[in-house]
């Protein structure tokens, strides 16, 4: 029936000087002047030990010039019971775009709770650490804008500490730093938790030098080398300070730690 | 049952030879089983009552609420079948949201009797479904304030009528009952369910067109009904279900809300003693002859 | 001549050729915000420790244009809740509209708990943060005000790009430069807050709206403030600014009536 009433010219007939139909715009294309990203500061770290992982932040939040707030975690659990995250041994860190990294962190910790619902069992850390990539790289043409570092314990007791990059690159490390403090921690790490450009005392000169090895740290060390971190970059980045937030991911559960930094 | 084997009855949509629909006529019997449910439009707002029958000792007693919110000042109460209930304020809530997406404002009470009755009526015309087996009755105060419009966010000019035309009446008490067929009549005092009869009797006592009886007057004589429409022998339990809404400056504030507990309880004593007052009286009667 | 009444009148393509449906076709690429258009400018917010103060002049500017001067910036969701909306005017009223059918939905049931000022915030910023990830913008920045699910004082801000903090005191826009550093003098940590009244809380939160009065050029001496405590809100939507003094601007080039 309808075919009868439809107004357009038959099969191979002479065309109409005006199409009735618009022709479609190009679909899925938009223009747009809006920057969905900002820059919210702050740095995080990770150090991983023997028996232990730790986890730091500042608690800075910034945009351009202006302090948003003295007091916005940068450190997740991760897992755990309920929305306090009770008995999770996985710590999340994110620095960047703060709203990306909070929805980052809500997507994988609602992922490691059904996990453990759907196996009955807490997700390892190295599950974790390979899931949290797949969920940046799903997302690399509009990316989750932070540099991610996931901490806790593996199979073996073992202090794991996993880094990122915005797109999932990913890799098992040592220590890291991240934000916008990293290239001044960084290099102080690999000198005080890597010992590089250290070398034995008294093993003589050019190629006689013998490179001091690096061996896992006790945590105290870790936790004076942390704090020694942040306390030099909030003096050299104006976007680092107001209070230190560290998780000590152990065997026995996760020790928080709160430390005021200078506010200026 | 003169319809019974004439085969008029078999499927929805279909008329019998002397114009009746029998589908819809089933859809009102299942309706006549359901627990009494009245509204009453009150001069300063609406009382809406149900007699929710207790189909078992293990339902929690006050849960399971059977009269719905659909705006906010508007509540609507079913007798029937609890489901096809539950349905019509789902598309009730649907209506006066629509509504108000579309003009700003709140739904008027007489609008969404007018969408629910076409929808109740849509239900009557396929073979593909069935008649609603429910009979409604929407209650709600319009607003009798000039409302801003949904997100205004001033006042208007100061000076002139700014559009406004004085001593304009706007709003009060809307009260409407909707049945399986669609049609739908507004109301002074509705009635239906098992009780309805008796329901009915009661409510045409009460002058209800004069527009005198009072908000809080209206609780008790709705409490009272709902008692006195109560069948003993039939039915055991049951618990009293009240909402009302008032003008703005009345106790809800134009809103659709449950009749506050203690005010209910003191209904319901009431409702009690007036009916062991009518025993009483008989007995006195006995005594004397 | 054809069959084809639709061809009749109109210019033959075999002699002026086919029609150029460029210049016809209307639909472009899908376009969304760019940016704000109608705008509200600064909202100020301290709590104090029984509540929140919250304040929003009544302007909505058009650019540099003055153009409504009514404007309630400042939204009550319900007894426990207000919401201050600084940046475009019209997506101001979709969330309020969102907010209200919002407030209809949670009112269906009497027996659940209301929405508290915690809930609306993470609600919000949700709101927003989808849909900035659209590329499709609510072009605000939100301070949200009220009561948590403990009944203790919640002041948090939500933007355009979904972004999320909560501090003892919050200002938006041109506030975050001016009244902040005001704000922060008195409240400068959590646990200050116990150490403000609310007298003193207004007090603050209207010193600052003066502040703002004299250097913000997008603002007004109108304005609407909340107070929201246990005891509910407390809305004014009609405050004029009070013991203004103009003193200070004959020091300032360009205030006062000297030119260089």
């Amino acid at each position: 029936m309808a075919s009868v009433f439809s107004g357009a010219p038959p099969q191979g007939g002479p065309g109409y000087s005006f199409k009735q139909i618009p022709t479609a715009a190009p679909s899925g294309e938009r223009q747009h002047g809006f920057y969905p990203y900002t820059d919210n500061g702050g740095s995080t770290l990770g150090i991983s030990g023997e028996k232990f992982t730790i986890l730091a932040g500042d608690t800075r939040h910034t945009q351009g010039y202006n302090i948003n707030t003295r007091y916005a975690p940068k450190l997740f659990k991760i897992g755990g019971e309920g929305p306090e995250n009770k008995g999770a041994r996985i710590v999340l860190s994110v620095v960047g775009f703060a709203a990306d990294g909070d929805a980052l962190k809500e997507r994988l910790d609602t992922i490691v709770k059904m996990y453990k619902y759907q196996h009955g069992k807490p997700m390892t850390v190295s599950a974790c650490a390979q899931r949290l990539s797949h969920i940046l790289y799903n997302k690399r043409f509009f990316p989750y804008y932070v540099h991610a570092i996931l901490g806790g314990l593996d199979e073996e007791g073992r202090g794991a500490l996993y880094s990122y990059d915005p797109v999932g690159s990913y890799e098992r490390e040592q220590c890291r730093a991240a934000g916008a403090a990293a290239s001044l921690i960084m290099p102080f790490l690999d000198n005080q938790v890597n010992f590089k450009n250290q070398y034995e005392a008294g093993s003589g000169t050019g190629h006689d030098l013998q490179a001091r090895v690096a061996q896992p740290l006790p945590r105290n060390v870790v936790e004076d080398l942390v704090r020694d971190a942040f306390t030099s970059a909030v003096e050299r980045h104006i976007e680092v300070g107001d209070g230190l937030q560290m998780m000590i991911i152990t065997q026995d559960g996760i020790e928080e730690t709160y430390t005021p930094l200078k506010r200026d | 049952m003169t319809s019974i084997g004439t085969g008029y009855d078999l499927s929805n949509s279909v008329f019998s030879p002397d114009g009746r629909n029998f589908q819809v006529e089933y859809a009102v019997k299942a309706v006549e089983n359901g627990g009494t449910a009245i509204g009453i439009r009150c001069k300063d707002g609406i009382v809406l009552a149900l007699e929710k029958l207790i189909t078992s000792k293990l339902l929690k007693p006050g849960a399971n609420k059977r009269i719905a919110t659909v705006d906010r000042n508007m509540g609507v109460v079913s007798s029937g079948l609890l489901p096809d209930g539950r349905h019509f304020v789902s598309r009730a809530r649907d209506e006066a949201a629509e509504w108000r997406r579309l003009y700003k404002s709140p739904t008027p009470t007489s609008a969404l009797a007018n969408r629910m009755g076409s929808y109740v009526q849509m239900y009557t015309l396929y073979s593909s479904v069935r008649p609603f087996g429910v009979t409604a009755i929407v209650g709600g105060w319009d607003s009798e304030a000039e409302l801003p419009v949904d997100g205004q966010v001033g006042s208007g000019p100061k000076v002139g009528s700014g559009g406004k035309k004085d001593g304009a009446k706007y709003g009060g008490p809307f009260l409407y009952m909707i049945e399986p067929s669609g049609l739908y009549w507004g109301y002074y005092g509705a009635a239906t369910g098992k009780g309805r009869q008796i329901a009915k009797s009661e409510l045409e006592k009460l002058s209800l067109s004069e527009g005198n009886l009072s908000l809080e007057e209206g609780v008790k004589e709705a409490a009272r009904i709902i008692y006195v429409a109560h069948d003993d022998n039939k039915d055991k339990d049951f618990e009293l279900e009240m909402t009302w809404v008032s003008s703005l400056d009345g106790p809800t504030k134009g809103r659709h809300e449950e009749v506050p507990k203690e005010l209910r309880e003191e209904a319901e004593r009431l409702a009690k003693k007036a009916l062991e007052g009518d025993d009483d009286d008989d007995d006195d009667e006995k005594m004397e002859e | 001549m054809n069959h084809f009444p639709q061809t009749w009148g109109r210019p033959r393509d075999d002699v002026y050729g086919a029609y150029d449906h460029s210049h016809f076709q209307t639909a472009g690429p899908q376009q969304h915000t760019q940016s704000p258009i109608v705008t509200g400018t600064s909202v100020v917010a301290a709590k104090f420790k029984d509540g929140v103060v919250i304040a929003a002049d009544n302007l909505a500017s058009y650019g540099s244009l003055a153009r409504f001067t009514d404007v309630k910036r400042i939204r009550k969701f319900n007894d426990q809740v207000v919401v201050g909306f600084g940046g475009d005017v019209s997506d101001m009223q979709y969330l309020d509209r969102l907010l209200n059918s919002l407030d209809v939905r949670e009112n269906y049931s009497t027996t659940e708990t209301p929405l508290n000022a915690k809930n609306l915030h993470t609600y919000l910023s949700k709101v927003m943060y989808k849909r900035r990830s659209d590329f499709n913008p609510l072009w605000n920045h939100l301070l949200i005000a009220g009561l948590d699910g403990e009944s203790k004082p919640f002041l948090a801000s939500a933007d355009l790009l979904g972004t999320t903090f909560a501090a003892p005191t919050l200002a938006t826009g041109f506030g975050a430069h001016l009244a902040q550093p005001i704000l922060r003098r008195t409240v400068p940590d959590e646990a200050s807050v116990q150490n403000v009244s609310k007298d003193e809380a207004v007090r603050l939160v209207k010193e600052c709206m003066k502040v703002l009065f004299y250097r913000d050029a997008r603002s007004l001496d109108k304005y609407s403030i909340a107070v929201i405590t246990k005891e509910g809100v407390e809305l004014k939507q009609d405050e004029k600014l009070e013991n203004q003094s103009w003193a200070f601007a004959e020091g300032i080039r360009g205030y006062g009536t000297q030119v260089n």
